[in-house]
């Protein structure tokens, strides 16, 4: 039986996948304006959203010149928290000797909180980029090499077996077989490990640092500049948002074939 | 069965005489101070430690703080009774209606200062210049910086600065990756000396013009409205024990010692303190008993907040809106 599917202007519309979440965040908007209004919360507690929105739109231009500092913080202990916590998984699912020994010092290690030692790396590698590099990488390590780790051991062994059988070589066969079916696990472990390595990079600017957003927003919480404080925080939420858009993107082009990037399809017999 | 039930009888029974045995409760008051403990903290410790509050009826509790901001924000919250802040990190909070109030400044000057190591030899104003200063940015010494430097004609191009929070500024000096920092004279100088062995040479913002009142005993003004007499009785136990710690200040430091094994070495506890008790008074004050800060020092204090500290320009219509010597014993 045949269903004419009746697409309208705005049903389209309200389907598009940045709408739902725009309408959502709207809600949460109005929802806050009405407590401080109901429960005449004061502003030196909780700004209202309408100044943090008049700094927005009124400091823009030093907002987002202080949030590439953060976010090539980030992006580079993304990328070094990718490039030795794929190998580590590798190694770590390949082989019960290093597993065994590397595996739970990993997870013992997890538990340290990188901001009580983050002062260290601002004593050992000074006042730059690299202590936020190191703090981004920390946070983000443990993540992709949970998932990866996840990833390289539900292989499919019949199907490992069956490239061995046809003589393919262990190059071949990590590369045909085991990278791609750890594919999808590696890359949600990289999707959390991004936001997690945007909340390093703050990390390590409350620290030590003469730039990016952690310090507009010390700088704020210091004057009791709320709305300021809270404009940081937007930014930073934004952050996180594009730069898991972009990872989401890549998985998207790199496993099209995998059950997750599937859409709905309408079947219109 | 039936001893269940008498032991449940017995545990009745000393309920209801607990309960009903009339003991004229002591009022349990919170004192957050500004930070974790160092040796300014002493008179209040001290105090406790003797008894003075306890004579006042008070049960006080001392809870470390996370920055004078921090403080300011619990009291005008109600989640502290008392606060031990900077007045004019208060004084910030207030002007943008935090309902607060000093009801007695202790320190009448202020305990800001440059500060490196001994044997760096950075003694006077001029020797900053081509060095590097660690600071926190927004904090409320780093905000009267922009002052001291106009005060003694230094620009910020004369010198490096590196930014970090308390710990990495800290560890900057003590490593050598900056030279100098701002801080309190009886704070971070103890630290470092702590961590170090070696002496730090303070160059105070006081010598040098800067007159602003630093550390007081703040309060919630609805708390302080429905509280009065808890309010009057408090300060004038705190009086009293400031007044008894002057007199004995390692007595005063060890009872800090006491309270909280791990709050420092005695040696530099007692030394912060002592370098604490001259900022208790001004030229105008010195005979008075402590907390009595004149209302031209107070003045003084919002003018420079206004034109250096970014109070907003209204607090100079009513500065006596800050504090009040009202609950100050005679």
């Amino acid at each position: 039986m045949a269903e004419p599917a009746v697409t309208t202007q705005w049903s389209r519309l309200l389907n598009a996948a940045w709408v739902r979440p725009l309408l959502f965040l709207v809600l949460i908007v109005v929802a806050w304006d009405l407590s401080i209004r109901i429960f005449h919360i004061p502003a030196y507690q909780i700004p209202a959203p309408a100044d943090v929105v008049a700094v927005l739109w009124a400091s823009w231009p030093e907002l987002l010149g202080q949030a590439w500092p953060t976010t090539y913080a980030t992006i580079a202990g993304f990328l070094l928290s990718a490039l030795f916590g794929i190998p580590v998984a590798m190694l770590i699912a390949g082989s019960k000797t290093v597993e065994s020994y590397v595996y739970p010092l990993l997870v013992f290690s997890q538990s340290i909180p990188k901001v009580a030692i983050a002062p260290l790396f601002v004593v050992w590698f000074g006042f730059g980029l690299l202590p936020k590099v190191i703090c981004a990488f920390l946070l983000g390590f443990f993540p992709v090499v949970v998932s990866a780790v996840q990833g390289f051991k539900s292989v499919d062994p019949d199907m490992v077996d069956l490239a061995r059988a046809m003589q393919g070589s262990r190059t071949n066969i990590f590369l045909a077989i085991n990278l791609p079916h750890a594919m999808p696990a590696i890359f949600s472990g990289l999707k959390v490990s991004i936001t997690l390595a945007v909340v390093g990079a703050v990390v390590g600017e409350f620290v030590g640092s003469n730039s990016g957003i952690g310090y507009v927003m010390q700088r704020s919480i210091g004057t009791f500049d709320l709305p300021t404080m809270f404009a940081a925080l937007v930014i930073l939420a934004l952050m996180g948002v594009i730069l898991f858009w972009v990872v989401d993107r890549i998985e998207r082009l790199v496993i099209p074939w995998h059950a997750s990037q599937r859409s709905d399809v309408i079947i219109a017999a | 069965m039936k001893r269940t039930l008498t032991l449940l009888m017995a545990a009745m029974v000393t309920a209801g005489l607990a309960v009903t045995t009339p003991a004229k409760a002591a009022d349990k008051v919170v004192l957050m101070l500004n930070w974790y403990v160092y040796g300014e903290h002493a008179p209040f410790y001290y105090g406790k430690a003797k008894g003075i509050y306890a004579a006042e009826g008070i049960d006080l509790e001392i809870q470390e703080g996370r920055g004078s901001a921090a403080t300011t924000q619990a009291v005008a919250a109600k989640t502290a009774n008392f606060g031990y802040v900077d007045v004019p990190t208060m004084m910030r909070a207030a002007i943008k209606g935090a309902p607060v109030i000093a009801t007695g400044v202790l320190l009448q000057t202020t305990a800001m200062s440059a500060m490196g190591f001994v044997d760096k030899n950075i003694r006077k104003p001029e020797d900053i210049k081509g060095k590097t200063v660690a600071i926190t940015p927004a904090d409320s010494i780093t905000q009267i910086w922009p002052l001291f430097l106009k005060k003694t004609g230094l620009n910020e191009s004369d010198f490096k600065t590196v930014a970090g929070d308390a710990q990495t500024k800290l560890n900057a000096v003590i490593n050598g990756q900056a030279d100098l920092l701002l801080g309190y004279v009886m704070d971070q100088s103890m630290k470092i000396k702590d961590a170090t062995g070696k002496d730090v040479y303070p160059i105070k913002f006081a010598d040098y013009g800067i007159n602003l009142v630093s550390s007081g005993i703040i309060a919630n003004t609805d708390y302080v409205k429905q509280n009065a007499d808890l309010v009057k009785r408090f300060m004038s136990a705190t009086t009293k024990a400031v007044e008894a710690a002057e007199k004995d200040p390692a007595a005063a430091a060890q009872s800090i010692l006491d309270a909280n094994p791990k709050g420092g070495k005695i040696g530099t506890l007692t030394q912060g303190f002592e370098l604490t008790i001259p900022l208790y008074r001004t030229p105008e004050t010195k005979d008075k008993r402590p907390f009595q800060v004149t209302d031209q020092n107070m003045k003084d204090s919002v003018d420079l907040m206004v034109e250096y500290g970014g109070l907003d320009a209204k607090a100079k219509e009513n500065p006596k809106a800050f504090y009040t010597n009202d609950y100050l014993p005679k």
